[in-house]
């Protein structure tokens, strides 16, 4: 096949799992759902393009190489580029993958309905009308081949569940949730999950008589899970290669230069048993730690094996949803712990306010301005938390937040989740300690 | 897979389902995306499967597959999920097959054999169009077609077959001189009828009158809410309390208020699954229940709200032809349709003396679906001085509630847009809540 000449590179990606979800709603089982399945993603490079097949249940490797391959072929004929490279990348071993003490296939689907039942009993706290469980577990085996030889592959399990509650009063409606994902059954008993479904409650019930505050300019403490969001949406996106060569990211041409607080350092960890973890990603590179920020200084890009080469970098941060063509992502990106505690910001701080939680946000890596939703506030008067805020968001200038940071926690917490990029959704996780900052644009009625 | 379908119907009632409904779909797609101004990659994506429900005794087991090999290994997990469920009193029963209606425009011959060197072209005008603007570079975008089929068989005779198609193209834009500003846009179309040229144009356009942006004082203000914003706040802070699931379940701003007058008189909202060439337009909805066009907010006033069959059942009422999924791995459940804003249009921006103009906004999703509250950053806001746009706005929070916003129009333009299947012009609303 005289195209194949023409083919430098070509790589495949077999996923093949299955996953089980249960839904309680309001008591009621609403659904119990099982799937199955199988698919390949396959990449090839020709010149300066790529292409890309993925098919779903049965396989044939070799028609899908060719059939990625024509696509490059075609694209690089009629709009013919710069050559791509990549980076190179040695066989990664697999080993210290996270341990599954109980595997939830033990588990029969009554004791698994039998928790979620108490879980939404727990939530259901006075004034609760409304409550939803849901469980998710699911396993999946990634084998990886390229035609540079590497050859590798590992099985991976995941649980994890999420409890909301609704209360209503005079026609005001406010929600919690908590949930929590990890690997193994066990995560049931490691964390409290009563307890938190019923934190979930409570925060619905105090949410109803909390205020929305008078927005404007004033200095603020971020909670873990906010600041954690902070520094995946805000630093950890501006700082993806991918975005860089785009020429949509703030961090462009910024290696070396301080942008942050010297306070800052943050770092992106696949190796941590947190739930953004993998042992290789999907162009078979090793996982890696990455400090991109460190002492306020930028020091990295998080790469693949395209944008280390054209960079210069390490690769290893290249991801995918299932059979989708990877791209750069982040995996378990937090801001390290300083020395501070929050007694101490509170102090400094006198009158500013106190964000928690985080409803999600957006950001636009280009411009560097972000926009994020807190849970709940509190108003700080004094040093002293007093009146409990909702409806609250935190929105500016990543560059100005990240160096208007005065003091930073010594209680890095992380929080599970899943992140969205180019239509594919991904596990990570993200964290931070308590940050306090002199400066930001908080937003309310 | 799709041969197996019937087989599978047969298998699940011999394994003990007393009703059953075998959903299959597939897709392929081709996509050419650029980074900056080149070709980047060519992508083409076939996935197809199928979702089982099984019912035994009035209780619903669901389970689904992209493997041939292991239909009947998922439908034998359908029935015995069924089996270890309670009875649900609210189950009525799958639907059943009636009369259907036509609709056109869905599919389109040519879109299903549009060739790659063709999508090729299509990114490149998407290219070509920002090139007219100097100033300005295109970050990333591309253009996708798409050809689905979809098969919905039930042990109540249902038997529907339709095979649909789609483009799109999206581009997103960034200044090169000065103050970074961006812009995207980005159309939807079940045939070629887009003009991808434009789209870029628009989108580079748009980003670099939005640099050099100044700051304004927070006040309350007439906004003018471009398609792409007011679908945005409608899809994330109002529709989800339109969803009959979320009132029986007590998750909606909406219980208690049939009737009620929700929004000014000259507003009405359609749902609406028929449409010429519409994004959701269908013969049926996601389990078999023929298509139609409900009137949400006819003149003001809440008519009624979404069901499937299973919500309609529990409620008494008939399905609105609203069951969705997103995928064959997910069992059905209330979704919108097409979604029509109807006011009346004039030339919006002229008839406003000062106010501001936002075309995009970021963080709706954020928006709290039962309350309606909501807070966004709005981008490539403008501001409105004696009739025309003025001044870009660097950066705006807007903050609001969607049930009080419905109350608060007091104008749209002619600029209908279809931004997937809400079609809506701008919408202009008064005392709108703004922070510079």
């Amino acid at each position: 096949m005289t195209i194949m000449q023409d083919i430098k590179f070509y790589d495949c990606r077999v996923i093949e799992g299955s996953s089980t979800s249960i839904i309680l709603d309001n008591g009621k089982i609403e659904e119990i759902s099982r799937n199955f399945t199988r698919g390949a993603g396959v990449r090839a490079l020709c010149g300066g393009s790529w292409g890309y097949t993925s098919v779903e249940g049965e396989i044939d490797l070799k028609q899908g190489v060719e059939a990625a391959s024509k696509l490059a072929f075609s694209m690089n004929a009629s709009t013919p580029k710069e050559d791509v490279e990549l980076a190179a990348v040695n066989p990664p071993e697999v080993k210290n993958l996270p341990e599954v003490r109980i595997d939830p296939r033990d588990i029969s689907i009554e004791e698994k309905v039998d928790l979620l039942k108490n879980i939404e009993t727990n939530a259901k706290v006075k004034g609760i009308n409304s409550t939803k469980v849901m469980y998710l577990e699911s396993e999946f085996k990634v084998e990886y081949r390229s035609s540079d030889g590497i050859e590798c592959a590992y099985e991976l399990m995941n649980v994890g569940f999420a409890v909301s509650a609704v209360a209503s009063e005079n026609g005001v409606y406010q929600a919690g949730r908590e949930s929590r994902f990890g690997y193994g059954y066990e995560l049931f008993k490691k964390e409290n999950v009563l307890e938190l479904a019923g934190k979930a409650g409570n925060t619905a019930i105090e949410l109803l008589k909390a205020k929305t505050p008078k927005g404007g300019e004033m200095p603020v403490i971020l909670d873990q899970e906010l600041a954690g969001v902070f520094a995946h949406e805000a630093v950890g996106h501006a700082s993806e290669a991918d975005l860089v060569l785009e020429g949509d990211s703030i961090l462009e041409n910024r290696i070396g230069e301080q942008i942050a607080s010297p306070l800052i350092t943050i770092i992106d960890d696949p190796t941590l048993h947190e739930f953004g973890y993998y042992p290789f990603d999907a162009e078979g590179a090793k996982s890696k730690r990455t400090e991109i920020i460190k002492n306020g200084v930028f020091n990295s890009y998080l790469h693949s094996r395209e944008t280390a080469a054209k960079l210069g970098g390490t690769p290893g941060n290249c991801r995918a949803q299932g059979y989708s063509m990877p791209v750069v992502r982040m995996s378990n990106t937090f801001i390290d712990n300083g020395d501070a505690r929050l007694e101490e910001m509170l102090e400094e701080i006198k009158d500013g306010m106190y964000l928690i939680g985080s409803r999600g946000g957006q950001v636009n890596t280009g411009e560097g301005i972000f926009q994020f939703n807190a849970e709940k506030g509190y108003l700080i008067k004094n040093g002293e938390l007093t009146e409990l805020v909702r409806d609250v968001s935190l929105s500016g200038k990543t560059l100005e937040i990240l160096n208007h940071v005065v003091l930073v926690g010594n209680d890095l917490k992380m929080t599970a989740g899943r992140c969205g990029k180019a239509g594919q959704l991904v596990p990570v996780s993200d964290g931070s300690p308590h940050l306090s900052i002199s400066k930001a644009l908080v937003g309310g009625a | 897979m799709y041969e197996l379908a019937r087989k599978a119907l047969r298998l699940a009632e011999k394994a003990g389902a007393e009703e059953a409904e075998i959903y299959y779909a597939a897709n392929h797609s081709t996509s050419v995306n650029f980074r900056k101004d080149a070709l980047e990659n060519a992508k083409d994506r076939f996935s197809e499967g199928i979702g089982i429900r099984a019912i035994v005794n009035g209780a619903v087991g669901f389970a689904s597959t992209n493997s041939a090999a292991q239909i009947d290994d998922a439908v034998e997990v359908a029935v015995s999920e069924a089996r270890i469920r309670e009875s649900d009193p609210d189950w009525v029963g799958l639907p059943s097959n009636e009369k259907y209606p036509t609709v056109s425009g869905i599919f389109d011959k040519k879109v299903e054999t549009l060739e790659l060197e063709a999508c090729i072209e299509h990114a490149l005008t998407l290219i070509e169009g920002t090139k007219e603007v100097p100033g300005t570079l295109p970050t990333s975008g591309g253009f996708t077609r798409a050809k689905s089929k979809q098969l919905i068989l039930n042990t109540n005779g249902i038997e529907i077959e339709e095979e649909s198609t789609a483009v799109s193209g999206f581009v997103d834009v960034i200044t090169v001189n000065g103050q970074t500003s961006t812009a995207y846009d980005f159309g939807i179309s079940r045939s070629l009828d887009i003009d991808f040229f434009a789209l870029g144009k628009n989108a580079a356009d748009l980003a670099l009158k939005s640099s050099d942006g100044i700051k304004i004082e927070p006040q309350k203000t007439d906004v003018i809410f471009h398609p792409f914003a007011f679908s945005d706040i409608i899809e994330e802070a109002l529709a989800p309390s339109f969803d009959a699931d979320n009132v029986q379940k007590g998750r909606s701003g909406l219980i208690d208020k049939l009737g009620e007058e929700l929004a000014v008189p000259e507003l009405s909202i359609y749902d609406d699954g028929l449409i010429e060439a519409g994004i959701e337009t269908s013969t049926s909805d996601d389990e078999g229940v023929p298509s139609q066009r409900t009137t949400l907010i006819g003149k003001g006033v809440l008519e009624t709200y979404l069901y499937d069959s299973y919500t309609a059942g529990k409620s008494g009422v008939m399905s609105t032809g609203n069951s969705s999924r997103s995928s064959y791995t997910s069992p059905p459940a209330v979704g919108l349709r097409n979604v029509i804003v109807d006011y009346p249009q004039t030339d919006v921006i002229a008839d406003t003396q000062s106010g501001i103009f936002v075309n995009t906004i970021i963080g709706a999703h954020t928006a709290n679906s039962i309350s309606g509250d909501f807070s966004v950053e709005a981008r490539n806001a403008f501001t409105i001085k004696d009739g025309a746009l003025d001044k870009p706005i660097k950066s705006l929070m807007i903050s609001g509630n969607a049930f009080e916003i419905l109350k608060q129009i007091t104008g749209a333009g002619f600029d209908v847009r279809k931004v997937g299947g809400i079609i809506t012009p701008s919408i202009r609303v008064s005392d709108m809540s703004v922070i510079g």
